[in-house]
């Protein structure tokens, strides 16, 4: 066994020293239906895959002191504006 | 008897204190009985410019009009490095779309805005009309003086009697006579009444007056000529000023107005300059690290707000931006040291609160994460604030494999803000996971139309039509997404493919 590890790659010895591990440990009681079949020659394929990507998490920016300023500024003028819109309507009335 | 104080020493108390209403009440009633004292005149334009005043070097928005019809920059196509307006030139190996989300302009995101990073420039007039309107991206505002005169009528609202001053009927030259009356009337036409014409008549003829020697005079030219577009003569007019006296100002205005003619290179030599003759001055070194920020060469950029936070330790936009650089760079556990640090010195708002409880998630400091989205969901100011926060939980919960949470999250945030054109691709990659392919192809195409700028809707939709078969659709939005980021390996394998399929056919 040990000898065999050694001439196929590395990633492959490690899959099989945890899959016989897996059937000491846990395995004896159930027994699966199907036999897994693991080469032991040949090339290692692998296809990838595209997937789906999600937009990344975006750190919110802080704001200046000058923006909270003008921000500040510019809510006090709408509240303002629409006070007087609101008197001027009440005057019509 | 009671002994009143004299009133126009109250009012000067009161503006000294910053109760600027108040102080400008007194002079109203000292001016009612002596229309012609000229301390209370002074003291009241001081006030009521007081009340308005924002600081000039910062405020920086260009309208449409400003940036599609724009001649004053020299090459139309510049070499790479030399311009502002070609992002994609990175040269300081910064972040990748695939790690850093970008802004609408194509630069990554940053740390700190300002009124100037508002609002990018985007690359066509139809991209710059389609820009989402949310704070946090890029805004596109109809003209640059939009802002600017919703101020000045503001402060015309409210003053039922009508303006203080009335402009139309002063003798400018009378007042440009007084030194000691025309500064504060021309602060007060320029910040209060906005009106830069007048102003520049005033600036001008007092600058004649003081025989072309004072550079204060100079500076406020240079100011009116900026707001009016006239980029060389506000140039001319910060060079003759700097000539009389060396002020760090003045060195702030005049790279404005290098940044506005496109040439940051010039605007870096300038603030080099300005170094030589006052060196370790913090503005002109975060003017320096901005520029190269912008330039997209976030790596020196963060090597010079570290200059910066070497001078001064409390700097928020430099600790900000370092901060969002690790972050970025994969260092999350050290992102949060900075904006732990922030929160140390006082900082207390939404965004602060958003940043750090998703530097503590993947710091996998799990303790601290959901806490403080709950603080920042409390501490949110307005709907973008509150969508983007519970976007980011939405990844919160992706990340701890709640699929159904993570849909509400990412529904919560549309909710919010309808326009989230990131929230729409992450549910719609939530939506295929489902096996909702119709439902997934809408959303994927309402955030390509609502963010044309971000590769991930068109590339999830080439996908999702290469799945289905539709392979044209698949061929044009895989174009799409490499146009918005050519070096993403797997859009290319997928173009690759579909010509393969394509030759074959």
């Amino acid at each position: 066994m040990v000898v065999r590890a050694a001439c196929r790659s590395e990633k492959q010895s490690e899959e099989e020293d945890a899959n016989a591990s897996n059937q000491e440990d846990t395995m004896p009681e159930v027994k699966s239906i199907f036999r897994e079949v693991l080469p032991k020659t040949g090339q290692l394929s692998m296809e990838d895959v595209p997937t789906m990507v999600l937009c990344k998490p975006k750190l919110l920016p802080l704001k200046s002191v000058t923006l909270e300023k003008l921000e500040k500024m510019q809510m006090e003028a709408q509240e303002a504006v629409k006070q007087q819109e609101l008197a001027m309507k009440e005057q019509l009335q | 008897m009671e002994v009143t104080m004299d009133p126009l020493f109250l009012a000067w108390s009161y503006f000294r204190r910053r109760k600027l209403q108040q102080c400008s009440d007194i002079c109203t009633k000292i001016l009612q009985d002596n229309p012609y004292d000229q301390a209370a005149w002074s003291l009241k334009t001081r006030a009521l410019t007081e009340m308005v005043y924002i600081d000039e070097i910062e405020v920086d928005q260009e309208g449409i009009a400003e940036m599609m019809l724009d001649e004053s920059s020299i090459a139309q196509v510049a070499r790479p490095g030399t311009s502002l307006r070609l992002p994609g030139t990175s040269q300081g190996g910064g972040a990748t779309p695939a790690v850093r989300p970008m802004t609408q302009s194509g630069r990554p995101i940053t740390g700190f805005v300002r009124p100037s990073t508002q609002s990018g420039r985007p690359g066509t007039m139809e991209q710059a009309i389609k820009t989402p309107r949310t704070a946090s991206t890029a805004r596109p505002v109809t003209s640059a003086s939009g802002r600017f005169i919703r101020l000045g009528t503001a402060s015309m609202l409210t003053n039922p009697e009508g303006p203080f001053i009335n402009l139309s009927r002063l003798n400018l030259a009378k007042y440009s006579q007084k030194p000691n009356l025309s500064r504060t009337l021309f602060e007060y036409i320029f910040h209060h009444e906005n009106d830069v014409k007048n102003a520049l008549d005033l600036a001008a003829q007092a600058t004649e007056h003081a025989q072309f020697k004072d550079w204060w005079w100079k500076v406020q030219l240079g100011k009116c000529y900026y707001r009016l577009g006239l980029y060389r003569e506000a140039e001319k007019q910060f060079r003759s000023a700097l000539n009389h006296q060396e002020v760090v100002d003045t060195y702030l205005y005049l790279a404005k107005v290098y940044l506005r003619l496109d040439q940051p290179i010039t605007a870096l030599n300038l603030f080099k300059q300005g170094l030589d003759h006052f060196p370790g001055e913090v503005t002109l070194q975060t003017g320096i690290a901005r520029i190269h920020e912008e330039m997209n060469n976030i790596s020196s950029a963060t090597e010079y707000y570290k200059d910066v936070l070497k001078q001064d330790n409390t700097h928020v936009e430099a600790i900000a931006c370092i901060g969002s650089n690790h972050f970025y760079t994969d260092q999350p556990e050290i992102a949060l040291r900075f904006y732990r640090r922030l929160l140390q010195m006082g900082v207390y708002n939404c965004q602060l609160y958003n940043n750090l409880g998703l530097c503590c998630f993947y710091a996998q400091q799990y303790d601290m994460t959901l806490s403080s989205f709950e603080r920042a969901l409390a501490l949110v100011a307005n709907d973008e604030e509150q969508a983007d926060v519970w976007y980011n939980l939405g990844h919160v919960t992706v990340g701890i494999g709640d699929l159904t949470l993570a849909h509400q999250c990412f529904k919560l945030a549309l909710a919010f803000n309808n326009d989230h054109a990131e929230a729409y691709n992450n549910l719609a990659v939530l939506e295929l996971r489902k096996g909702r392919i119709e439902q997934s192809k809408a959303f994927l195409q309402t955030a390509a139309s609502l963010a044309p700028h971000m590769y991930e809707p068109h590339f999830n939709l080439s996908i999702l039509s290469e799945k289905i078969g539709d392979l044209q659709s698949s061929f044009t939005a895989a174009q799409k997404s490499e146009d918005s980021f050519p070096e993403h390996v797997d859009t290319q394998q997928l173009l690759k493919q579909l010509q393969q399929h394509f030759a074959v056919l």
